[in-house]
């Protein structure tokens, strides 16, 4: 009795399911497959993670059951095939929670309709299958396309800065092709400060770590006439990259943070007498000289923030990237520490920034490069250009504004970002791809 | 030109620097003083029977075995994780992993071997009795400080491989339980085990460390003094017989317990029952003999190798960590 219950309510789940498929712009058929249908759930509602798991330890579930079928059932090697059925069935409920909580969410309603999911979720799947009353919100319905389409330019500086070509970033989560980032072409001259703008989620990061070869793309990255990815070995000692925390070990002392940094990234070829000049040197450079025996636990956040960059700084990299280094100052401490980044593009240097409070200091930038995620959620290019001129292009009055502008409106933004990323391949069409 | 950086060596000693300098500044000390802790608790339990007779030299040398392990697990189950970020960052500015891990396997060889000693000096110190016979080095206090020196230092680096492994101290201090539980049950000299649960005890650091330990106390010619203590705890006056013994046959059973206590309270009678229950309980696992110690110690080195490389393995693959 309860076997047939059991495939009636599955195959209610399955037809239910099917509706929910077609409803999310997915093959509905895709539902009849058992196990795969509970990872394209997943998938639809944007789980992927844990409609694999699901999938997972389902697979796991019934192997062990298949199993335990030639096994005496008196035996400890059945009891032992029992006990770790239970094991993973408990994060197998778990999984489905979080799976039909992502389920009524897409559908805009609240998360009690989860409950239900739990207990009856045959009823319910037919519930939201069918109804027209249960339909999910516009964002997670269909696979979206990016009409801005730039692809195979190449763009070539004067030789001595810093070129970047990139056709695609890609990862593949849970078996799904993912593009982070698309068709980012630019050149940066030496000697500039650039601000890289971009919401949450738009690729900064992902983009400055294809850029250093830290993370590989189809791409072509060039400092100078030196290709970053053919050459990483030797390039990666000439790209400083400040991450965003200040991940120093608090317990050591400001001094042997520096010398063991420079112990790293200098060459061997210098004398120990240079390697100690060169520590002394960055720490006056950052005023850190009278802070040199002090422990890092012991700096404020100011402080801590030089010395991070410091850090970076010892090897003298033609390219300096800085993931935001203003985060948890001040104005006048933010104001003051890219004051010191200015000098240091001064030097001839390029420096790269990422900060959310770009308004404060905008003016010792050279050039803006705003990421904008499309239609397709890939990080795009939206502008890359001089700071006076991206104003007008974004017709906004403030880098906030114009970050206002390119966000998701889930995100409390305006949502225009296509319309950016269309204007700006326009633009660079236009000018025949002159950046 | 391809202009040369610091390579793996001089990266060890970097780190190796930096440890120390932890060691003072981070209160990384601290393991030291808690070691001497543990030593004298346990030695206050152990001290009348370890190396004195078979049950009191297998309780005393697992609760040694447990010292080590416990101290080699506190001593590097955080030490990766908590800073792992900083570690993902100075990969990226070219620090090899290996070089990392070595530096950690020269310092934690410095914590285990002082944790080694202050626990040989808490025994002696406390009176608890130690190995007095050399298979090995021609110093019993060496052999023994070897494998206690091992058991801390393979314990540590299996904290340390859990440490690499993981992302944050959380799931290390997760993890620690489940494998200080795995150490003790299946140490295969404590609990009776059978079969495939026998076999398992192969893979635990405790199993090699217990039989090493007894070894070298000599435990298959110590006395045995189980079946006395069963016959001396026996009350025959409120013994109740099986109802399948006859009256008279109870009686008689009753009659020789008593019979064997009363030969028993001459020391020497007494004395010579326990040898021979001590010889008819031998233990080819706990053999006195300069193989087997050796054995047990390459074992134990085995897995300090053995963790040492998933370390580096697990570490190299760092860059993966999500955001």
């Amino acid at each position: 009795m309860i076997e047939i219950l059991t495939i009636i309510t599955s195959l209610f789940s399955m037809i239910g399911m099917w509706k929910v498929f077609k409803k999310f712009g997915k093959k509905g058929w895709l539902s009849l497959i058992p196990l795969v249908n509970g990872y394209k759930l997943g998938e639809c509602v944007r789980r992927e993670r844990d409609g694999f798991f699901m999938l997972l330890f389902t697979v796991i579930i019934r192997g062990l059951t298949v199993i335990s079928a030639f096994v005496d059932i008196e035996s400890i090697q059945y009891d032992i095939l029992l006990i770790t059925q239970f094991i993973f069935t408990i994060p197998m409920w778990v999984l489905s929670v979080r799976i039909y909580i992502g389920l009524v969410e897409a559908f805009g309603r609240k998360k009690r309709w989860a409950i239900l999911f739990f207990f009856f979720d045959w009823f319910m799947l037919m519930l939201f299958g069918f109804s027209k009353k249960f339909m999910p919100l516009d964002d997670y319905v269909g696979d979206k396309h990016s009409d801005a389409e730039l692809s195979n330019i190449s763009l070539l500086g004067d030789g001595s800065g810093l070129s970047v070509n990139l056709n695609k970033r890609t990862t593949v989560n849970f078996f799904k092709k993912l593009t982070l980032l698309r068709d980012i072409h630019l050149t940066i001259p030496t000697g500039h400060m650039v601000l890289l703008l971009g919401g949450s989620g738009a690729g900064k990061t992902t983009f400055l770590n294809a850029v250093t070869g830290y993370e590989k793309a189809d791409a072509e990255i060039k400092i100078g006439k030196l290709d970053v990815y053919k050459e990483y070995s030797r390039m990666k000692y000439d790209i400083g990259f400040v991450p965003q925390g200040d991940l120093m070990r608090d317990n050591d002392t400001v001094y042997r943070t520096i010398a063991d940094a420079a112990s790293l990234r200098l060459t061997t070829d210098m004398k120990p007498a240079e390697k100690r000049k060169r520590v002394e040197e960055v720490l006056d450079i950052f005023g850190l000289l009278p802070l040199k025996s002090s422990l890092v636990s012991k700096l404020s956040g100011g402080q801590r923030k030089r010395l991070s960059i410091a850090m970076e700084y010892i090897s003298f990299p033609t390219l300096f990237i800085l993931d935001e280094p203003d985060s948890g100052l001040d104005g006048v401490v933010a104001r003051n520490l890219f004051e010191k980044l200015r000098e240091i593009a001064d030097t001839g240097k390029i420096v790269i920034v990422i900060t959310h409070t770009p308004d404060r200091v905008i003016d010792l930038f050279d050039d803006v490069i705003v990421l904008a995620k499309d239609a397709e959620r890939t990080g795009r290019l939206a502008y890359y250009g001089p700071v006076d001129e991206v104003y007008d292009f974004f017709g906004k009055e403030s880098m906030e504004n114009i970050l206002l502008a390119i966000n998701q409106k889930d995100e409390g933004g305006e949502g225009r970002a296509e319309e950016f990323v269309s204007k700006y391949v326009s633009r660079l069409k236009a000018a025949g791809g002159e950046a | 030109m391809n202009k040369m950086h610091s390579g793996r060596i001089a990266q060890t000693f970097i780190y190796v620097g930096k440890l120390f300098r932890m060691f003072i500044f981070r209160n990384d000390w601290k393991v030291l003083p808690m070691a001497a802790i543990i030593a004298a608790l346990v030695s206050y339990v152990i001290s009348g029977t370890v190396f004195k007779t078979m049950e009191g030299t297998l309780q005393g040398t697992f609760a040694l075995s447990c010292i080590c392990i416990w101290n080699g697990f506190f001593n590097s189950i955080q030490v990766i994780c908590r800073e792992r970020p900083i570690i993902k960052r100075e990969h990226r500015s070219g620090l090899h992993m290996s070089s990392y891990i070595a530096a950690h396997m020269i310092y934690q060889v410095f914590l285990c071997l002082c944790q080694t000693i202050i626990v040989i000096a808490v025994l002696k110190v406390t009176d608890v009795a130690v190995p007095t016979v050399s298979y090995v080095t021609g110093s019993a206090t060496i052999d023994f400080g070897i494998t206690l020196f091992l058991s801390t230092y393979a314990a540590d680096m299996l904290a340390l491989f859990v440490s690499a492994l993981v992302r944050n101290t959380t799931m290390a201090m997760t993890i620690m339980p489940f494998l200080m539980i795995f150490q003790l049950i299946f140490s295969g000299g404590f609990f009776s085990l059978q079969g495939e649960a026998l076999a398992l005890t192969n893979f635990t650091i405790s199993k090699w460390s217990l039989s090493a330990l007894c070894a070298e106390g000599e435990y298959n010619s110590l006395p045995n003094g189980v079946v006395l203590s069963a016959l001396n705890s026996m009350n025959t006056e409120n013994v109740s017989m099986p109802e399948n013994i006859e009256t008279d046959d109870a009686e008689q059973y009753m009659f020789m317990i008593d019979n064997m206590r009363e030969m028993m309270k001459d020391e020497e009678t007494r004395n010579s029952f326990m040898l021979k229950c001590g010889e008819m309980s031998r233990n080819d696992q706990f053999e006195s003999s300069a193989e087997n110690i050796i054995d047990c110690w390459i074992s134990i080195s085995l897995y300090v190798i053995l963790f040492s490389v998933l370390s580096v393995i697990s570490l190299e693959f760092i860059d993966r960590d999500k955001r």
